[in-house]
């Protein structure tokens, strides 16, 4: 049966002509055979065909239900309906173009946004079983030390594996010249538990993963394709990192990286050969991952991790303090997800006004067609012809606004990627989502059908002579009316939570603006110099090429002042040391003060602007085999000497059994530390040449610092003749990270400022759109009472009192909309405190602000056309009513 | 036209198939024989004629072709086809079945 169905159909579609004039030639047939049997039967030939015309009535009538019956009946007429749709909406472009930007400003956001949400969060990590793999935490970090890891590895049998990763810095040389990579160590178990596989060549194997193996070396695939060519014949062969020969063993594939969360920078990869350290319990360098073994749940892991380390903690004490599993996944995207549904949420509404203000206008139209609609049904068109037809024509706007919305979600995408903060994990691997960009279009198009059916239905069903006499101000308008007012009113609320949103993020931005990092920013430019591998990181030369190093950039045109320091605030690590004040009783293991730890050149504090409140600067003299010399920070001041002056008091770093003391020097102001605006922490600053650390000791953390100069103008001005000084000092030597300080504090309020962007964006369409919508219906509301306007200023009505009515009116609305709007925003902004900085997420003179200026337009839009209505002649309304 | 409307539509159908019974028709005959055997009761008119044609010919009872009339007009015949007679005997079944229950309940 559905075999000759679809050959009916095809037969219908395609000789579609050839049928239209088979039944014509039918319909024609018959009336002339019925004239014939009325000769026939004696009447004259004029009347037999006046008769027979008659009978076979209209003849268009018949065809038109031979049509209907036929299959495909119903696509053709689409296929009409959408051509006559077509021409309709042509005959209105205003209206048209209005619709669809609105359509595609709501589907092009909201597409653009859910694909970001679903590359970041929704999609699972690209590992094998993703949800099997977490993350140790220890007292808060994700820092472990060696023996820790490799006892949690022995013992746990919830776990199938633990694996280890460390950070690794390395000079690669070879090229013209050196250049400072990202790498990290990996234990040679990480990858296999991973499930990755190399693009080329292996992984490491357990031999390798030990001290004084050969030296292996897996390369990322940008760093393969930039450095190598992508040469395929790159393994097996030896590449020169910090001076030394490591054998290229594999290339990992595009787009490889992991951990998701940590060191995302990292082009290469090298076996951490633990070996030698696993003995120490201290240096709390690693990050360690973990597989939950089959059928054991993230809790029980948990649970049995926390018990092992209770029992370390009772061996080694000060170890071992709250040890916890966090899965991979959380780590991962748990700080971009509020921001993100945030976003999320945000662009629904914005969605949702989109479709009011087309339901808006649908509905507008289908009020300025009544009439054309009752004259149509009056020359028998029938009602279901007629709703089909303007369904259709919803239907083909919808499509129309759903296209648009895909090429501007496209657009919009690619401008995200472009301006995102960079802590959007996988944010380039966002691309356009089809399920989303269905759910959108779904949501146009039923918005397209509900109010382009409902004025449908009215149309239809009322009576076509009515309509035709009552002519625009058809019988139905009231309860059209009132539909519309709510959705003003809803568009204006909606509208309102979102300006609330962007109003918040304005203020935490201007908080963010105003914090003071306690350090000059306009005028430094900083960059981090890695001796590592070079000529110059041999311990007696070191010294000897900071300060050279430092007296030829102080020389340099247009430098007032350079120092170096081993971590660069806000940009650099944050290391944190255990400290002991004198005097003090020694605290228990792992219980006492900790403070982040500096080492600073003389000058650093000059060259930061960063002013001593107390006390001098190190200078020159304070070097190795002079005593020991400390500058703290204001925190550690007021701690531990509160209301008494700090210098000449005296600290340790060391264990305070077999103390090396410091003496305090001087007391630094608080800075801004690893985080913008985060609370300021205990800093002591050591003098770097007193360092033996940074002097002598060998290995990456060591041998580099970052060089910070004070520029007399512009800092950008001379950052490349500062590159270009130290490499003429030393070409082996890398310099990498060179930016002014101004885009270091750029970088890290970048998050704040891309929501800022985002939500602000979102809340000014809004605003558009809510404007649009109130000047529609209000523009519907004057027309409509044109008579009444005309008779009241006939019977001497003032101009300030039609004004008044109208503006009277939108007031209303847009009081219930602002009402509902701050109740639904006072609950939705609580969501969002997360992302706010220095304002309350009920900030009264934010939600105060958004009412006014969300008053003040739908006031300005109801005068628009409050003014014209009073402009016109009252006789000339008077007369068309 | 003097049969109620509602009754009219599965009623043409069964009227038609059985005009056809006698052999292939054109349209204007289809309509002059219901005429005929129902004594004038059924009037068929063009507008409910061409649509039932059609609809049964898409429902595979009927099938139709082009050809003369008796006085030499081109004229589109109907015949029935296997399931049309397949059709008539089912719904003159059911014809028969619905006028014996409406009988009997109206003689109760």
């Amino acid at each position: 049966m559905l075999f000759p169905r679809a050959l009916s159909l095809w037969r219908n579609l395609v000789h579609r002509d050839a049928r239209e004039r088979d039944l014509d030639a039918e319909v024609r047939s018959y009336a002339a055979m019925l004239e014939e049997e009325m000769v026939e039967r004696g009447l004259p030939r004029e009347e037999a065909r006046r008769r027979a015309a008659i009978e076979v009535g209209g003849a268009e009538q018949v065809k038109e239900d031979v049509r209907a019956v036929r299959m495909g009946a119903l696509l053709e007429a689409t296929g009409r309906d959408a051509r006559h749709a077509l021409r309709a909406l042509a005959r209105t472009p205003g209206f048209t173009l209005a619709a669809v930007a609105a359509l595609a400003l709501g589907i092009g956001a909201t597409t653009a946004i859910f694909s970001v949400v679903d590359a970041v969060l929704l999609r699972p990590l690209p590992y094998r079983d993703p949800e099997g793999l977490a993350v140790v935490f220890n007292h808060g970090f994700t820092a472990v030390s060696p023996a820790n890891l490799l006892d949690w590895k022995r013992q746990a049998t919830r776990l199938s594996g633990l694996a280890a990763a460390e950070s690794w810095g390395t000079n690669l040389g070879g090229g013209d010249r050196t250049e400072r990579l990202e790498g990290v160590h990996v234990s040679a178990d990480l990858f296999p538990m991973l499930g990755v596989t190399p693009l080329q060549g292996r992984l490491f194997g357990p031999e390798e993963d030990r001290p004084g193996s050969p030296r292996a070396v897996l390369l990322g695939y940008r760093l393969w394709q930039r450095r190598f060519g992508g040469d395929p014949g790159i393994v097996g062969r030896p590449i020169l990192l910090d001076g030394e020969a490591h054998t290229v063993v594999g290339v990992m594939p595009r787009g490889f990286e992991f951990p998701p969360f940590w060191a995302t920078g990292a082009e290469l990869w090298a076996p951490l050969a633990l070996a030698d350290r696993s003995a120490n319990r201290e240096a709390e360098s690693l990050r360690a991952f973990a597989r939950l073994a089959p059928g054991a749940s993230l809790a029980e892991a948990r649970a049995e991790l926390a018990a092992i380390a209770a029992r370390l903690e009772r061996a080694y004490p000060g170890t071992n303090r709250d040890v916890t599993l966090r899965a991979l996944d959380d780590v991962v995207v748990g700080h971009v997800r509020l921001a993100l549904y945030v976003l999320l949420g945000a662009v629904s509404f914005l969605l949702l006004i989109a479709c009011a203000n087309v339901a808006h206008m649908l509905l507008a139209r289908a009020a300025a067609r009544q009439r054309e609609i009752a004259l149509r049904a009056a020359l028998g068109a029938g009602r279901g012809r007629l709703l089909r037809q303007l369904l259709t024509e919803s239907l083909v706007l919808a499509l129309i606004g759903g296209a648009a919305g895909v090429g501007l979600a496209a657009a919009a995408l690619r401008a995200l990627v472009a301006i995102s903060p960079g802590n959007l994990p996988r944010l380039e691997t966002a691309g356009l989502d089809p399920s989303v960009l269905v759910v959108t279009a779904l949501v146009s198009l039923a918005t397209g059908v509900a109010f382009g059916v409902v004025p449908a239905l009215q149309a239809a069903r009322q009576d076509p002579s009515a309509s035709l006499r009552e002519g625009e101000r058809g019988s139905t308008a009231g309860g059209g009316h009132r539909l519309r007012r709510a959705l003003m009113a809803s568009e204006l609320g909606l509208a309102l939570v979102l300006l609330v949103g962007a109003g918040l993020m304005i203020r935490t931005f201007v908080a963010l603006r105003a914090f003071d990092p306690g350090f000059d920013t306009r005028h430094v430019v900083s960059a981090v110099v890695s001796l590592t591998g070079s000529r110059a990181a041999d311990p007696p030369r070191r010294l000897a090429f900071y300060r050279e190093m430092l007296e030829r950039v102080r020389a340099l045109p247009g430098v007032e002042q350079a120092a170096t320091i081993n971590h660069l605030p806000l940009a650099g690590d944050v290391w944190r040391v255990p400290f002991h004040v004198e005097g003090r009783p020694l605290d228990a293991p792992g219980e006492g003060p900790r403070a982040t730890y500096r080492v600073v050149s003389p000058g650093y504090f000059a060259t930061m602007s960063l002013p001593l409140v107390r006390g001098r600067d190190f200078g020159a003299d304070d070097a190795l085999g002079a005593d020991g010399v400390v500058i703290v920070n204001e925190s550690v001041a007021q701690r531990f000497w509160p209301g008494v002056d700090p210098v000449g008091r005296r600290i340790t770093l060391d264990d305070p059994e077999k103390p090396v003391w410091l003496t305090v020097v001087g007391v630094a102001r608080n800075a801004a530390r690893g985080e913008w605006a985060a609370a300021p922490d205990q800093e002591v600053y050591l003098p770097l040449l007193q360092s033996r650390t940074y002097l002598e000791k060998e290995g990456g953390p060591f041998t580099f610092m970052t060089l910070v100069v004070k520029a007399r103008e512009d800092p950008g001005a001379i950052a490349s003749s500062v590159r270009s000084a130290v490499w003429q000092l030393d070409g082996s030597v890398a310099v990498s990270d060179l930016q002014t300080m101004e885009e270091v504090v750029a970088h890290s309020t970048a998050s704040p400022r891309f929501y800022l962007l985002l939500l602000g964006s979102f809340a000014a369409v809004a605003l558009v759109l809510a404007a649009v919508g109130v000047y529609g219906v209000m523009s519907y509301s004057v027309a409509r009472r044109r008579g009444e306007i005309g008779i009241r200023m006939a019977l001497g009505a003032r101009p300030r009192d039609v004004l008044a009515l109208v503006m009277g009116e939108s007031l209303g609305v847009a009081a219930a909309g602002a009402v509902s709007g701050l109740a639904c925003a006072l609950a939705l902004t609580r969501l969002m405190s997360g992302l706010l900085y220095g304002v309350a997420a009920s900030d009264p003179a934010t939600f105060a602000s958004v009412a006014a200026v969300l008053t003040l337009v739908a006031l300005v839009a109801a005068w628009l056309p409050a003014r014209r209505a009073i402009r016109a002649d009252p006789l000339a309304a008077l007369r068309s009513h | 036209m003097a049969a109620p409307a509602h009754l009219l539509q599965g009623t043409l159908d069964l009227l038609i198939l059985k005009a056809l019974s006698l052999g292939p028709m054109h349209g204007l005959a289809i309509a002059r024989r219901i005429e005929q055997v129902t004594r004038g009761a059924f009037a068929v008119k063009p507008g409910s004629l061409f649509p039932a044609l059609h609809r049964m010919e898409e429902a595979g009872w009927l099938s139709s072709s082009w050809g003369e009339s008796a006085n030499n007009r081109r004229a589109r015949y109907y015949a029935l086809t296997a399931a049309g007679r397949r059709q008539l005997k089912t719904e003159t079944r059911e014809w028969g079945r619905i006028a014996l229950a409406i009988e009997s309940a109206l003689r109760a």
